[in-house]
């Protein structure tokens, strides 16, 4: 075609795709987010989280389909709807796994995710925005979660949404109101339930998919980052298949394609031995409780909610009531989720990755894995889990030696935060290599 | 390599923090040991069905069951009409109670819960040695009961103090009467709480029938004050079946309602090893197509 710039792409010998190409750019798009997206070559173990999480989001998104093909969002219908999916529906029962068992693995690949961008300063200039949309995907997992928990109307379901809604309660001056207003009745009731199921699977997941665009445009703007923390667009130019491309790229397809296709078969095998032998994951993928109907009348004697969550409902737990009023505790738990927006302003390291750290951030940063992971099981756990003080403990306000290492455990938590500038400062960091290096 | 290393040296941290505090506090404790029936039993299960229906049925619903579902357990519709079916003619319905919610709350102050996922969320007391499946504590909370003229049932519980269900099984089991031993620090024999609690956990480790061990505190005159109770079954008098006989049908009983709080737990074992084989040959694939992509990067 005479006229047509020479990186046009028609000039395939495929005529559909020519035509295509003439009015959608589909071989441009493929290749500035695939063949010709240059990534650095020294991906380990941890940049498996990423295909993952997308992986997951759409079994959710499937699964959660032919849920609701099924599912009635009424106080009256609910749970039997679900054991009627669990038993009447040809394969309800997997596709119910299948999500529950996703729900709970979309946060331990978001979890392993997260973890990879603080070990190797993946939010740091330049991908502050990448790590600000992938912060907000997260806040937004967590809403779908709480949502999605009710939908199933078991005992966990509705005192677990009744716990979470009376947080709001706590806020000073509008909290009585805000809360009716967020349950549409003055307990979790039918409003409550349906609005819930709206926002489950319209509302969050359009928020979710729009944010997960934003977090990949975000990510292929700057590149990626690697276990090294250095910038392969500021090294050596020129690779084998393009002169100005980074030296230490490859391109994303085939090469990251076929290696993340090894762990997506990996992750199936675990997602899988879930879902088929151990759905309930001993309680903590399907609680116990929540396979009693609910009872507004009956409150169980423990209420935990599910195993992502527990970090910061320990928190909440931890910090004491002040003026007799429960918001510290509700402001010491939004703390500590909105505290990592902060992360690339907190950091003030000369070096990315924790390969070149000191040890006083590696002390700090283990010390933060400890503190969430505990925090973690306290949060599950009733607060005598690990016994009382005995009588000489009578001036402390709970002598629940849980409650004080949840404390000690939430003031690690946030000095990992707090202290950041002035740890990564001081810390004695080894040079970077110049270069990415291979292990 | 080095933070594997510092990876593996944080999991033992947290794996050691919590390894003391396995044991769940509060509540009672009760130690029992019954057979088990095996999922695949078939017989086991016919055997549970027929108690269920004859014992169960009467007061409890399992609306989410159907009756042809029986099936699964090798029976015909015919045998499942025969000799399962007792509230209702039609093979397609769900398990329904005998007894009207009317007369069932005039009864027992409440409707008795539905029996369709029981198995699956039974929790009361901590079984010793037992991860609390709820399977476990439903078997022992159906051996626990014991005479108890203080209750309007007659009955009383050791797994679920005080619960309203009476003993629905007592023709097979026979009566059984409690004996309650209490310790407590007296600063002669039993020193101090101490030696109090290692005392009754003895008595407790040595009970040779069902027993619970329950930690009562309170505080007296500004000092906390502990009591620990060893509570253990004695026969009274005995049922139509022998305790071991008894033990057996328990078992045969709960293993068919978790069959019932779960029917395709057997056909989701069978997919699930296919699909592991399945995937073990996905694994081989994908592992050689990366080797053989990335042989050229260095």
């Amino acid at each position: 075609m005479a006229g047509t710039p020479s990186n046009h792409p028609s000039m395939f010998k495929n005529p559909v795709l020519n035509w295509v190409n003439d009015r959608f750019p589909l071989t441009a798009l493929i290749k500035t987010s695939a063949t010709d997206y240059y990534a650095p070559k020294n991906f380990n173990f941890w940049y498996y989280f990423g295909s993952l999480a997308l992986l997951v989001l759409v079994l959710q998104i499937v699964t959660g389909i032919f849920l609701t093909m099924n599912y009635k969002p009424d106080a009256a219908y609910a749970f039997g709807s679900v054991e009627y999916i669990m038993r009447d529906v040809d394969y309800g029962w997997l596709i119910r796994y299948m999500h529950s068992t996703g729900a709970s693995m979309f946060f331990v690949v978001v979890y392993l995710h997260m973890c990879r961008g603080l070990m190797y300063g993946s939010y740091r200039q330049p991908r502050e925005l990448t790590w600000i949309f992938g912060m907000l995907i997260y806040l937004c997992l967590m809403a779908e979660a709480f949502f999605g928990y009710l939908l199933p109307w078991g005992q966990m379901s509705f005192w677990g949404a009744q716990v979470i809604v009376n947080i709001f309660s706590a806020i000073p001056f509008i909290g009585p109101e805000l809360a009716v207003w967020i349950r549409g009745d003055y307990s979790i009731g039918d409003a409550t339930l349906n609005r819930f199921f709206a926002f489950h699977v319209i509302a969050l997941p359009l928020v979710l998919l729009g944010l997960v665009a934003a977090h990949l445009i975000a990510l292929h703007e700057t590149g990626s980052n690697n276990p090294d923390g250095v910038e392969i667009n500021k090294g050596p130019k020129g690779n084998r298949w393009s002169k100005d491309a980074p030296a230490d790229g490859i391109p994303f397809h085939p090469y990251y394609t076929v290696k993340d296709i090894f762990g997506v078969v990996v992750f199936l095998m675990i997602f899988t031995a879930i879902v088929f032998f151990l759905p309930e994951m001993g309680g903590y993928f399907l609680e116990y409780n929540n396979f009693v109907p609910a009872d507004p009348l009956k409150t169980p004697a423990h209420i935990a909610p599910v195993w992502y969550f527990t970090p910061y409902y320990s928190i909440l737990r931890a910090v004491p009531p002040m003026f007799g009023s429960q918001f510290p505790g509700v402001i010491g738990m939004g703390l500590s989720v909105m505290i990592f927006f902060a992360l690339p302003w907190l950091d003030r390291g000369a070096v990315k990755s924790i390969r070149y750290r000191g040890n006083l951030y590696k002390a700090f940063f283990a010390m933060f894995i400890v503190c969430f992971i505990v925090l973690g099981y306290l949060g599950v756990k009733p607060t005598s889990v690990w016994g009382q003080f005995g009588d000489w403990a009578k001036f402390l306000d709970t002598r629940d030696i849980a409650t004080w290492g949840a404390r000690l455990l939430t003031i690690g938590y946030f000095a990992f935060f707090f202290l950041m500038p002035w740890y990564t400062k001081a810390d004695k960091t080894k040079p970077e290599p110049a270069r990415v290096t291979m292990h | 390599m080095k933070i594997k290393s510092l990876l593996a040296s944080l999991a033992l941290v947290t794996v050691s923090a919590f390894a003391p505090y396995a044991i769940a506090s509060g509540g009672p404790e009760v130690k029992f040991v019954g057979p088990s029936a095996s999922s695949t039993d078939l017989e086991s299960l016919q055997r549970g069905a027929r108690l269920f229906v004859n014992y169960c049925v009467n007061c409890h619903s399992a609306q989410y069951m159907r009756y042809n579902r029986l099936t699964d357990l090798k029976l015909t519709e015919d045998q499942i009409k025969q000799n399962l079916m007792f509230t209702t003619d039609k093979i397609g319905d769900t398990m329904k109670a005998a007894i009207s919610v009317n007369d069932a709350k005039e009864w027992f102050g409440a409707l008795p819960p539905d029996l369709s996922v029981m198995a699956r969320s039974y929790s009361a007391a901590a079984i010793s040695g037992s991860s609390g499946d709820p399977a476990e504590t439903l078997a022992a909370y159906l051996r626990g009961f014991y005479q108890d003229d203080s209750r309007d049932t007659g009955w009383n519980n050791i797994v679920s103090p005080n619960i309203g269900m009476p003993h629905a099984l007592h023709e097979l089991s026979g009566t059984n009467k409690l004996v309650e031993t209490v310790f407590a620090a007296d600063g002669k024999e039993i020193k101090d709480d101490h030696a109090a609690e290692a005392k009754a956990r003895g008595a407790f480790i040595a009970a040779t029938t069902m027993s619970s061990f329950e930690h009562h505190s309170e505080v007296k005159d500004g000092k906390t004050v502990n009591h620990y109770v060893v509570k253990s079954l004695v026969n009274a008098t005995p049922g139509s079946m022998t305790p071991a006989q008894f033990d057996t049908a328990i078992a045969d009983l709960v293993n068919f309602m978790s069959y019932v709080a779960e029917p395709h737990k057997a056909k989701r074992i069978q997919i699930g090893i296919l699909m592991m084989f399945l995937l073990a040959f996905l694994l081989a694939t994908s592992v050689w197509l990366k080797k053989e992509y990335w042989k050229d990067v260095h």
